[in-house]
């Protein structure tokens, strides 16, 4: 265990969590190599963002062992300044005053520590964050007067300022229309080949399927973890769905793979 | 002007400049961040605080200022800890300890007009001693928020983000709620303890329907603020009206004034129409 920390960007052993009496995470197993990018799906309430909360270090498991860059996430210091992370979208109050470059810079607070202004340096990697993704041209727009669209594109700017070596990205799509998506997709797939580590946590199997290298299926405890393909045509998936049509709703693209309860492939 | 003349009223002006910017100040925190009904839990928290102060013969505000931060801080820990909801953490307080300094005053003997005083707000009564103390206060707590102004503005946008960066938020959070807890206690003499979270969430939320960035709203906040307080203190003056409650009322106005106008409303209705 101890020698996997070179291939392993994340390991999780035996990890278990819950609220209270309710079992949110189950006995999970769960590695990410580097420069992998992952899908992490399951049904709503399945523990996606618990989990995700667990490598962060926003919770502590109950039970297991949990490590990114080989520590403990609650001991990373300025291992930290690594990690990238894009929030839902509906966890951020739009009416909060504040200009599309100033979100961005906010990516920068922690690495410039307490007690200090932004430099010139760290302006400057704000800029080249959100020409990377697009919206240099929206630098002095308000939050308020973006489309759902750009404003995750802003947040993704945000995480990507601090220059990080693995992204985590939650259900970044939803309330974004379809040719946003696919767009957003494919940035996320140019940073990939550019060798970023990605993590993206969604209930959207279909969009998701199509763009990652890597599938894992939590429902509690992971269901399945491997390349699309095999992953979303196993048994596990149909049966952590069920005859849930929720998935086949967002079936505009070709790849859909998960069984249908009685009408077979869809 | 001659009413310029009257020590009185160069204080009450004075007091209310300070009072004035203090609370526009941590009010954009306040409003931003959701915190209107905790301020308004410790402004009554400070009820008990000063009936203490009474009681023991201390100096009210240093007993306020001990029990506010002593609440803001249960507060801030009960809800935390998931054990009740932040909202109804802050009713128990409101109650409770209003009822300690009831009950407190019932002990005392005799009724004191201090405290009526520091329930309802006595600008024109505010002495030399109260001037130090509120600019002393007051001073330290600007000095915190510009030593601290993007971790503050970061935990007030985006708490999970900001502790996923690495930042302390929850020590933030509390020293956040530290900070409206002693803009609180030192506003009390001015606008009362009834009227002083108005002040603190009014000209600040004014502001934010004018604003599209933290600092414009963060400056356009001080001067509603400054409008209200010297111009309530004016007012008050000229019609002979209760002058907290005049503040008050003013700043009342001018939010109104800015949900109607402000291209913000305008804006809303834009994207209804068209969506």
């Amino acid at each position: 265990m101890v020698k996997k920390t070179e291939d392993y960007i994340i390991e999780m052993e035996n990890v278990s969590f819950s609220f209270g009496n309710l079992p949110v995470l189950d006995r999970v197993f769960f590695q990410v190599r580097r420069g992998e990018f992952l899908g992490l799906l399951g049904p709503n309430g399945s523990g996606k963002t618990t989990l995700i909360k667990c490598i962060l270090g926003l919770v502590r498991p109950d039970e297991g062992t949990v490590r990114i860059f080989g520590k403990a996430p609650w001991d990373l210091n300025d291992d930290r300044h690594r990690i990238g992370y894009v929030p839902q979208l509906i966890s951020v109050d739009l009416t909060f005053p504040l200009r599309a470059k100033e979100a961005v810079l906010m990516g920068r607070y922690a690495r410039i520590g307490m007690l200090r202004r932004p430099k010139g340096s760290d302006r400057e990697a704000a800029r080249i964050a959100m020409e990377r993704v697009g919206i240099a041209d929206l630098a002095d727009r308000p939050l308020a007067r973006l489309s759902g669209g750009q404003r995750q594109r802003v947040f993704l700017a945000r995480a990507l300022a601090n220059e990080p070596e693995i992204l985590f990205l939650d259900e970044p799509t939803t309330s974004v229309d379809p040719t946003t998506t696919e767009s957003f997709y494919e940035l996320l797939g140019g940073l990939h080949r550019e060798g970023m580590t990605i993590i993206l946590v969604s209930h959207d199997v279909g969009v998701v399927a199509s763009h990652v290298d890597g599938v894992a299926c939590l429902n509690r405890g992971l269901v399945g973890h491997g390349r699309p393909e095999e992953v979303l045509g196993s048994e596990e998936m149909a049966r952590m769905y069920g005859c849930d049509a929720v998935v086949f709703h967002h079936g505009r693209l070709p790849h859909i793979v998960v069984k249908r309860n009685d009408h077979g492939d869809s | 002007m001659e009413i310029l003349n009257y020590t009185f009223m160069q204080r009450a002006l004075v007091a209310g400049t300070l009072i004035g910017v203090l609370c526009a100040v941590m009010g954009v925190y306040v409003v931003l961040r959701g915190l209107s009904f905790i301020g308004a839990g410790i402004a009554h928290a400070s009820f008990g605080g000063v009936a203490i102060g009474f009681a023991t013969g201390v100096n009210p505000v240093w007993t306020a200022v001990i029990f506010c931060l002593g609440v803001g801080w249960s507060i801030g820990l009960l809800s935390r800890k998931g054990r009740v909801k932040e909202d109804t953490a802050v009713g128990i307080f409101f109650a409770s300890t209003m009822a300690l300094g009831i009950l407190l005053i019932g002990l005392m003997k005799g009724y004191n007009q201090d405290l009526f005083g520091y329930l309802f707000g006595s600008i024109l009564a505010v002495t030399r001693q109260d001037l130090w103390i509120i600019l002393a206060v007051g001073l330290g707590i600007l000095a915190v928020v510009v030593l601290f102004f993007k971790e503050l503005l970061f935990v007030t946008f985006d708490p999970e983000m900001a502790q996923v960066g690495g930042l302390p938020a929850e020590k933030l959070y509390f020293l956040l709620l530290s900070l409206v807890a002693l803009t609180v206690v030192i506003s009390i003499k001015v606008v009362g303890i009834v009227l002083v979270s108005a002040l603190l969430i009014t000209p600040a939320a004014a502001a934010h329907q004018w604003s599209e960035s933290f600092r414009s709203m963060m400056a356009l906040g001080i001067f509603f603020a400054l409008v209200s307080t010297v111009g309530g203190l004016f007012l008050s003056y000229w019609l002979d009206t209760a002058s907290g409650a005049t503040i008050v009322l003013l700043s009342t106005l001018i939010f109104f004034a800015s949900a109607v106008f402000s291209p913000r409303r305008r804006r809303r209705k834009v994207s209804v129409a068209s969506s």
